[in-house]
């Protein structure tokens, strides 16, 4: 189970809104989390909510066939698709609906990483904290669509309009595709600032780099060519670069120029932090250094493959984000058609 | 009878328009049937790979998003519009040489086909769908871009293995297609919504696919030049040669869609 799951579950039950449904949908009925959602039903008899078990195999997504019986069960036209590993504040719907105006299709929001332990989950929050948050806002200061899948909100109505979530099935980030598909209809992907916060909990550094790893392929295989760019939206490779122009144009001491511009974006990145609600300590400064040092070394992982393990099994991408279903890769270790119960 | 423009493009590939703001802009317009054809490059030549990358194609993962969005478009632009919407896609056999490029047309088109191979298989591959193949552009759009002559090279190879051929592009008519032999079809290619002023076809038929694509076949069509606005400049473009053809209105006289169909 998620780490804090049960306080994370709560917090949907104590959302301030005048009418909402919550539908829980676990695909393995033998997942100890159907017990704790029992209970919060019980606990919480105002609130609509039910729990839905199984699911429908539509394609190669595990989480689209989870969802996709929730898609269609729906009282209300506009659904929110959450994560269970994230906590939302009372105030969570109400700011997110405030931004659906009819030229919005989808509304995301930033996630901040809070309460890791081990190498893994400090260097994992830091990642979401700073490159990740960085991104989402230049993605969406260029009006380019960037979703985050723990928190969706759109009209059932709309992604009907693009066959329904049943259609994105066959792509490994569903979000990502629901984005773009807000675009292809001429209707914008907004975020909401307010961050909502995801418990990363204990994480080794070996789940840290796969994890990395696959997100990264993902973004390759879908943005190709803003992944060529994503070295120099490290700070390591920029300021090498910059230090390097520097000597050559100004005569600069090339050492100090790295370490000012280093000192300069983490300043930039502990801003960054604060404006999501993100505590800092004195470990923070060592944490930004291994993250941004491993910036590289990650990225040229990211390169040299373009195969994904995503808990223990293996998937191969094609471009546009597709999971490949060829017969060499259903003689892999994983194949979808196998998958029940699996996410 | 009805206006029709066979030859559109989206932001799926290189358009400036959504397909639903397309629906919206010819629908408003009057037009009788649209078809969305945006660009499908070859997947194993280096440029039909750059078009992929760069978004100018449409590619195995946005095809059925594509697919989608002009199904759940096809019936708004009937209900609301009593316009048909037709799906399709311009297969683009692109090179650096004019004489080895080519576009082609598929009207009605149900699964994706990269422009890979010779164009006999592609045509033949576009018409085992039930769809129609038309060759487009197959000669010089006086345009500042690149020309696609191969089909034309292979005019007599070719001829009866394409349901049209594309007699204007835009605001030009195509001597050398209007005085062959060849069956015929005009459309405006549009990118940009400016390219509306531009050479259409007028079938005679009813509003359904299988009618508009069965007019097509047996060429129960004429053209009309159509403009949203004045524009004495482009006037000044339509040579009076171009009023001889049996297929002409006189575009001086017939600028505007008739009343019939305006509304």
């Amino acid at each position: 189970m998620d780490a804090g799951l049960d306080q994370n579950l709560e917090s949907f039950f104590l959302l301030e809104y005048p009418q909402y449904e919550l539908l829980f949908s676990i695909s393995d009925p033998q997942d100890p989390s159907v017990l704790l959602v029992t209970h919060l039903i019980a606990r919480y008899p105002q609130v609509s909510a039910r729990l839905i078990l199984g699911q429908i195999q539509v394609g190669p997504n595990p989480k689209v066939n989870n969802l996709i019986q929730v898609y269609g069960e729906a009282k209300y036209d506009c659904l929110l698709i959450s994560d269970s590993n994230v906590r939302v504040s009372p105030c969570y719907l109400t700011n997110l609906a405030g931004h659906l105006n009819p030229d919005v299709g989808l509304i995301t929001s930033i996630v901040s990483g809070i309460n890791p332990s081990g190498v893994g989950g400090h260097l994992e929050a830091m990642f979401l904290n700073t490159y990740y948050a960085r991104g989402m806002h230049l993605t969406h200061a260029v009006d380019h669509p960037c979703v985050m899948g723990k928190s969706m909100l759109f009209r059932r109505s709309v992604a009907n309009r693009f066959g329904g979530i049943a259609n994105l099935s066959r792509y490994l980030a569903e979000d990502h595709v629901a984005g773009s598909a807000m675009h292809y209809l001429g209707l914008k992907v907004r975020m909401a600032t307010d961050p909502i916060p995801q418990h990363i909990g204990n994480s080794s550094f070996g789940s840290f780099w796969l994890r990395n790893v696959r997100w990264g392929r993902i973004r390759k295989s879908q943005e190709p060519i803003g992944f060529i760019l994503e070295p120099y939206l490290g700070s390591v490779l920029s300021g090498v670069l910059g230090a390097w122009a520097c000597d050559r144009l100004y005569h600069l001491s090339p050492g100090r120029v790295f370490c000012l511009h280093m000192v300069l974006w983490l300043v930039c990145d502990l801003a960054m932090m604060k404006s999501i609600n993100v505590k800092v300590s004195f470990l923070t400064p060592l944490i930004w250094l291994a993250r941004e040092a491993l910036h590289l070394p990650l990225w040229l992982c990211v390169a040299s493959g373009s195969q994904v393990t995503w808990r223990g099994r293996v998937i191969k991408l094609q471009a546009g984000g597709l999971i490949d279903l060829s017969e060499e890769n259903d003689n892999s270790s994983w194949s979808w058609r196998h998958a029940k119960g699996y996410i | 009878m009805l206006i029709a423009d066979m030859h559109i493009h989206s932001t799926f590939s290189d358009g400036k328009l959504t397909i639903p703001a397309l629906v919206d802009f010819y629908g408003t317009q009057g037009f009788g049937a649209i078809a969305i054809t945006d660009h499908l490059c070859e997947e194993k030549s280096i440029i039909g790979k750059a078009g992929h990358y760069i978004g100018h194609s449409l590619t195995r993962a946005t095809f059925p998003l594509y697919i989608e969005i002009l199904k759940s478009e096809a019936k708004r632009a009937w209900s609301k519009y009593r316009m048909v919407l037709i799906p399709g896609y311009e297969l683009s056999k692109n090179s650096i040489l004019n004489h080895r490029s080519a576009h082609i047309l598929g009207l009605g088109i149900s699964e994706y086909l990269p422009a890979d191979g010779d164009v006999i298989g592609l045509v033949r591959a576009i018409r085992n769908q039930g769809a129609i193949a038309i060759a487009a552009h197959p000669v010089s759009t006086r345009k500042i871009e690149k020309q696609t002559y191969h089909l034309w090279d292979r005019k007599e190879e070719l001829s009866e293995e394409f349901d049209a051929w594309e007699v204007a592009s835009g605001p030009y008519l195509f001597d050398e297609v209007l005085k062959s032999s060849l069956p015929k079809i005009a459309s405006s290619d549009l990118h940009h919504p400016n390219q509306i002023n531009s050479w259409k076809t007028v079938f005679e038929c009813e509003r359904h696919p299988e009618a508009i694509f069965e007019a097509i076949r047996r060429q129960n069509l004429s053209f009309r030049f159509y403009y949203q606005e004045e524009d004495d400049d482009l006037r000044s473009r339509i040579r009076p040669s171009h009023l001889d053809s049996g297929y002409l209105s006189d575009p001086l006289r017939d600028l505007a869609i008739p009343e019939t169909l305006s509304g």
